[in-house]
């Protein structure tokens, strides 16, 4: 065994089990005492093969698998995937079922971004402020039970429409769930802006200029707590967004705190909108119709997760089954603002600044081989499968 | 003041010392974690929850990782939570007098007491595991930055009663006014000092579960884990016990002993719920900017003070 002080690096490994983690994800900070010099990042443990899934599905089950992609962010897949269907067959989905759709997108957003909070503050030892919002996170989780009848995966949306209405008993419901909830969130903001403790560990770490994180390409909440006005709901509004405008929350400073600041800002928008669907609720119809096969085309389709742009390239051949979907989830796109900002930091930060982010594993994990310009290659289905063996061999 | 006296056998073995001693250190884990839940909005352990937790880690077997010097690492608990016992011979525990008590074991026993934190840095260094190894260097770095203020701390009642021996100290404690209205800086320092000296939050950076997974125990399983979470569990009632004696007015019998330790504790579990994790750089900042300055006032408002008494 060789003796750890004749290594030139010392490396403190982070995952695929650790505490900190409550998914699986491989981190190796090389550090010099408590200082980070280096920092690495491994993805792949919960790769499912979901994209390729897609290919031997119909398009109605597709929406299904989609919406298990993440556990979290289930309705704004399952959203994506039906926006772009419905854009693929010429469909025009109703006014009402667009509505719900953005309510219940919005309800998740409440859901997520609370539950955010709570894993942060735990990544920080701030236990109270973790406990006190999973406990608040509950309201709205009961809300979308009594609404869709589950708590995760809320199977909303059909191709064409949506399964669920809202009724008038339903509504009141929900206006005083956001009632209490908009209570709480601004003592959360209270917390998060006066703690000293808190502050001490937020406050000038992982900062990120506007145009670095232009260049490395974030989205979502820790883009806009950098400055960047990048958020798809008013950029490119789908679902009822046109309708229901929204403001974009951002902020300055581009550290932990402003992230804390700008999420907890984004639930007051939140419950803003809310209040604004429920009020001026169209009516007419749920569904419409749908043809089995879509015709032949690609179409694109964009929503704003609750982590950030969403992107769905949907391929199809005319007939009842996809060419190919595309999936590009938020939280590939802002590993980089994670692990380029770690150099510096004390090793007590990485668990807040990975939690920062409000990283989603189980979306994340692709395979992705990089061609030479030289020339391409067409993997067969046994050679991919041969490929993944080997990998985690 | 009354005191009872009992034969040297009992009290080293059974009560106060040994068995008592263990047992009431479990109690008061189990308060502590209880206290801490409620005000976290959780439920919390049931009574004998600890119990259960020592009697399955005893139960388990204990794993020696490559890599270590088995003896130190079979050792260092035993060390560590017989070092603690021991301090509890020199405090007036539960109410009775000290079992032993001479000039000077003051400073016997806040050595005793940092035997348990040496320990542990030394499990940690012990072993090649990289979280051991931040959490021991946390550990021992934690150690250096609370111990001067928490010691001059308990300097400032020591030189109130003009003596050494805690037993004495706990008599003129009795006698004057409670020292947290005459030292309450003191207090302060101490009561803050004590929950650095047992690693409880915002000072639980060397056990950062987040960061370095459980810290310089992060390898230890079984019965030594066992010893050292047991060994905690004393020195909690210990580090009570002492500031209770100095500060609140001194101890007398049982019921006081347990009336002021569980009200200090109810103040601990607020103070561990309130904060978030501080870094070791920022616990090391706090207490040397602060809590040194904070106790060499309280130290030198003293002096004057009995200065100023005298002429």
């Amino acid at each position: 065994m060789e003796s750890l002080a004749n290594q030139k690096k010392f490396i403190v490994p982070i995952g695929p089990q650790h505490p900190a983690l409550k998914e699986p994800g491989h981190f190796e900070f090389t550090v010099d005492g408590e200082i980070i010099t280096g920092a690495s990042v491994r993805l792949g443990y919960v790769h499912r093969g979901i994209e390729k899934g897609t290919e031997s599905r119909t398009w109605i089950q597709n929406l299904y698998l989609l919406e298990r992609i993440c556990g979290i962010c289930s309705h704004v897949h399952a959203l994506a995937y039906a926006l772009g269907v419905e854009k693929l067959g010429n469909v025009d989905v109703p006014p009402r079922a667009q509505a719900i759709r953005t309510l219940v997108a919005e309800m998740e957003r409440i859901h997520s971004h609370l539950l955010w909070l709570g894993v942060a503050a735990h990544e920080g030892g701030f236990d109270t402020l973790f406990m006190y919002t999973w406990r608040d996170r509950e309201t709205v989780m009961d809300l979308l039970e009594g609404l869709t009848g589950n708590r995760v995966h809320y199977s909303v949306n059909v191709l064409g429409g949506v399964k669920v209405d809202v009724d008038e008993k339903q509504a009141d419901a929900i206006r005083r769930g956001v009632d209490f909830l908009e209570e709480r969130t601004k003592y959360y903001m209270k917390v998060v802006t006066t703690d000293e403790t808190f502050l001490g560990r937020t406050r000038g770490v992982g900062k990120m200029t506007t145009e670095q994180a232009d260049e490395l390409g974030t989205v979502g909440p820790t883009g806009r707590a950098s400055g960047l006005t990048r958020d798809i709901r008013v950029d490119a509004p789908y679902a009822a967004y046109p309708l229901y405008p929204v403001q974009v929350v951002t902020g300055t400073s581009g550290d932990l705190l402003e992230r804390f600041i700008v999420r907890i800002k984004e639930l007051y928008e939140t419950y803003r909108l809310i209040r604004l669907i429920l009020d001026k609720m169209p009516t007419g119809e749920l569904t419409a119709r749908i043809p089995r096969r879509i015709p032949e085309n690609e179409a694109i389709s964009r929503v704003e997760a609750p982590r950030g742009e969403l992107f769905y390239f949907l391929k199809s051949n005319g007939s009842e089954m996809p060419e190919r979907i595309k999936v590009r989830t938020p939280s590939i796109c802002n590993w980089s603002s994670v692990i380029n900002f770690a150099v510096g930091l004390k090793l007590a930060d990485m668990p807040m600044v990975l939690s920062g982010m409000d990283p989603c594993f189980s979306c994340n994990d692709r395979l992705v081989v990089v061609n030479r310009p030289t020339g391409s290659q067409v993997w067969t289905w046994e050679e991919l499968r041969q490929y993944g063996i080997n990998y985690y061999r | 003041m009354t005191t009872i006296t009992l034969p040297a056998l009992i009290i080293l073995l059974i009560f106060p010392g040994g068995l008592f001693l263990l047992a009431s250190g479990l109690v008061y884990e189990w308060v502590d974690r209880k206290l801490v839940a409620r005000f976290q909005n959780r439920v919390g352990p049931r009574w004998f929850q600890p119990l259960a937790d020592m009697i399955k880690l005893l139960a388990k077997e204990e794993i020696i990782p490559t890599g270590v010097h088995p003896g130190l690492f079979v050792t260092l608990p035993v060390a560590a939570l017989a070092a603690a016992l021991t301090a509890a011979l020199y405090v007036p525990m539960f109410g009775f007098t000290p079992a032993f008590s001479f000039r000077g074991d003051l400073v016997v026993t806040l050595y005793l007491l940092s035997m348990m934190t040496l320990g542990i840095g030394l499990a940690g260094a012990n072993t090649v595991d990289r979280f051991s190894l931040v959490g021991a260097t946390r550990t021992l770095t934690q150690l250096f930055s609370y111990e001067a203020p928490f010691l001059l701390t308990l300097l400032g009642p020591a030189i109130m009663a003009s003596s050494w021996q805690i037993s004495q100290i706990n008599v003129y404690a009795h006698n004057v006014w409670w020292m947290i209205f005459t030292q309450p800086i003191g207090f302060v320092v101490a009561l803050v000092g004590l929950m650095g000296k047992l690693e409880f939050p915002p000072f639980d950076a060397p056990e950062a579960e987040t960061e370095i997974v459980s810290g310089a125990l992060t390898e230890y399983s079984g019965r030594g884990l066992a010893l050292f979470r047991i060994g905690k569990d004393v020195e909690l009632v210990i580090g009570l016990t002492l500031v209770v004696a100095f500060y609140l007015g001194g101890l007398a019998n049982p019921l006081e002993f347990l009336i002021k330790t569980l009200v200090l504790l109810l103040v601990m579990a607020g103070l561990q719920s309130l904060f978030a994790r501080l870094r070791i750089d920022q616990t090391v900042g706090l207490w040397w900017r602060i809590g040194a300055v904070l106790a060499l006032i309280q130290l030198l408002a003293i002096i004057i003070g009995r200065f100023i008494g005298r002429v």
